[in-house]
């Protein structure tokens, strides 16, 4: 657990001496705010189901950015020798990693709780289904972060990473959309494949079993061929 | 001890059937022109890569089974030194120190250490990208030492290093003598000559010499039966037309290849 932690330490303290951090963590929330104010107005609803909705679209575009560097920059810097030398599992590896961008993804998540404060500051909010709601997202985020991992331990090419995880993401994301063109079984599965419908019952205040499955055997599935990735060299 | 290793990348063989022992103690100097399979062999001793068949034993115990007991006992030099540029010196080694398992209580202590013994003192809060190319390869080998492993395996540790950096590292690298067996693999004869008691000459995969340094510059086992530079020794196995009147029949190193094992 301790080198689990070590490992964590190092990626945020290379995260956050780097102006990248800050950059996305201020874009992020700039864009986020901004929509914030925008929904709100435009709905006034003491509700920040839309609010949700939009984050989860702009996780999107987001999360690649911050996981892109996780392996490749250990491949094309030389280091990942180092890492694989030393006295280490390859799961502590990809899960010292996992963690440090899960950590600044909480802090992100963290900071947008004003909204909530805003919310039920001027009006009186479901504080269940609004906090069901930050649950969603934040699980969608780590489900994000498991997939760019993935794909960063897949190349030494930082922007071929954050391609691949764009079209991962994408066909998540937008695999509901697709079930016009078919039916039954296939309509079902993509119905069930899209982040949007499980994202749509966190953020209208609703747990059910299989929304939280389904993220979590999304970031299991990812850890686990993350691991095996590392195990075969998938890069070399 | 390494038994019968071979390695292969698809078609071509990298290693094959490489044996060899190390003592305790022993600077083993590891020659071999590009390609020949240095770098491959030291990969599959810090279990970076596994060998397509054989056996590697590090202090008795197996590497396929205790690859990460083996590592722990192992400090290890790539030919490109592994650093994080954004690091400062400190908190790379320290890093370096928790990953490989020093215990906290002695962590300032190893840190210190190394820091002394690699003459980083002056630079550790620097930013390791900012340091010249002759530090960064004492932080690498720093890094390599911090957790006082058994074995040191370094990788070209002097290339691309001025004359005097060079005469840093190989102080260094004699140092270890008295506390860890070093495997050291360079093109430069003369740096063998320098530290090492022993020399492992591998070409196209195969050893082709195991022999004392003093023996070989001494011109034993040779036909000529005078003295011979490394130098001289190194282009006898490399020239095919000269094998003849090398320090070391092809017969003698397979001999020896049986023995240890």
């Amino acid at each position: 657990m301790n080198k689990i932690f070590a490992l964590t330490k190092k990626e945020l303290y290379s995260f956050f001496n780097s102006p990248i951090a800050y950059i996305i963590l201020i874009v992020m929330l700039s864009l986020f705010n901004i929509f914030f104010f925008l929904i709100i107005d435009q709905n006034r609803e003491v509700s920040l189901r839309d609010v949700f909705q939009l984050m989860e679209f702009m996780l999107v575009f987001f999360i690649p950015l911050l996981t892109m560097r996780l392996f490749s920059e250990e491949k094309s810097n030389g280091t990942m020798e180092f890492l694989l030398t030393a006295p280490l599992t390859h799961t502590m590896i990809v899960l010292g990693k996992y963690f440090s961008m899960l950590i600044f993804f909480t802090l992100l998540i963290f900071l947008t709780l004003i909204y909530f404060l805003i919310v039920e500051y001027f009006g009186e909010p479901d504080p269940s289904s609004m906090l069901f709601g930050y649950l969603g997202i934040w699980l969608e985020g780590a489900f994000f972060i498991a997939v760019g991992l993935l794909a960063s331990s897949w190349t030494s090419n930082q922007i071929i990473a954050a391609m691949v995880s764009y079209l991962i993401l994408f066909s998540l994301y937008f695999a509901s959309s697709f079930t016009q063109y078919v039916s039954g079984f296939a309509e079902h599965f993509l119905i069930q494949l899209s982040t949007h419908t499980h994202l749509e019952n966190f953020a209208i205040g609703i747990i059910t079993p299989s929304d939280v499955v389904y993220y979590l055997v999304g970031i299991l599935l990812c850890l686990v061929l993350t691991r095996l990735s590392i195990d075969n060299r998938l890069w070399h | 001890m390494v038994k019968k290793i071979s390695k292969n990348f698809g078609s071509f063989q990298a290693l094959d059937s490489v044996s060899f022992e190390m003592n305790k103690g022993d600077i083993v100097g590891l020659l071999g022109k590009n390609g020949a399979g240095k770098t491959t062999l030291m990969r599959i001793l810090t279990s970076f890569i596994t060998p397509s068949s054989g056996m590697v034993k590090i202090d008795g115990e197996d590497i396929s089974k205790h690859s990460l007991s083996i590592r722990q006992k192992i400090g290890y030099l790539p030919e490109k030194p592994p650093l994080y540029g954004d690091m400062t010196v400190q908190y790379y080694l320290n890093f370096a120190a928790e990953i490989k398992g020093v215990p906290k209580n002695k962590r300032l202590f190893q840190l210190a250490k190394v820091l002394e013994e690699c003459d980083l003192e002056q630079v550790k809060q620097k930013t390791i990208a900012t340091l010249s190319k002759g530090y960064k390869q004492r932080v690498g080998i720093a890094q390599a030492i911090i957790h006082e492993p058994k074995l040191l395996i370094l990788d070209e540790p002097t290339s691309g290093l001025d004359p005097m950096q060079i005469q840093q590292v190989l102080a260094l690298i004699k140092n270890q003598r008295d506390q860890r067996t070093v495997l050291l693999s360079t093109h430069t004869l003369t740096e063998i000559e320098q530290v090492a008691q022993r020399v492992l000459m591998i070409k196209s995969g195969r050893i082709v010499l195991d022999d004392p340094l003093e023996a070989l510059l001494k011109g034993e086992g040779s036909t000529q039966s005078q003295p011979l530079t490394l130098e001289q020794v190194f282009i006898n196995h490399h020239q095919p037309q000269a094998s003849e009147n090398t320090t070391q029949t092809p017969e003698k190193t397979e001999h020896q290849e049986v023995s240890h094992e």
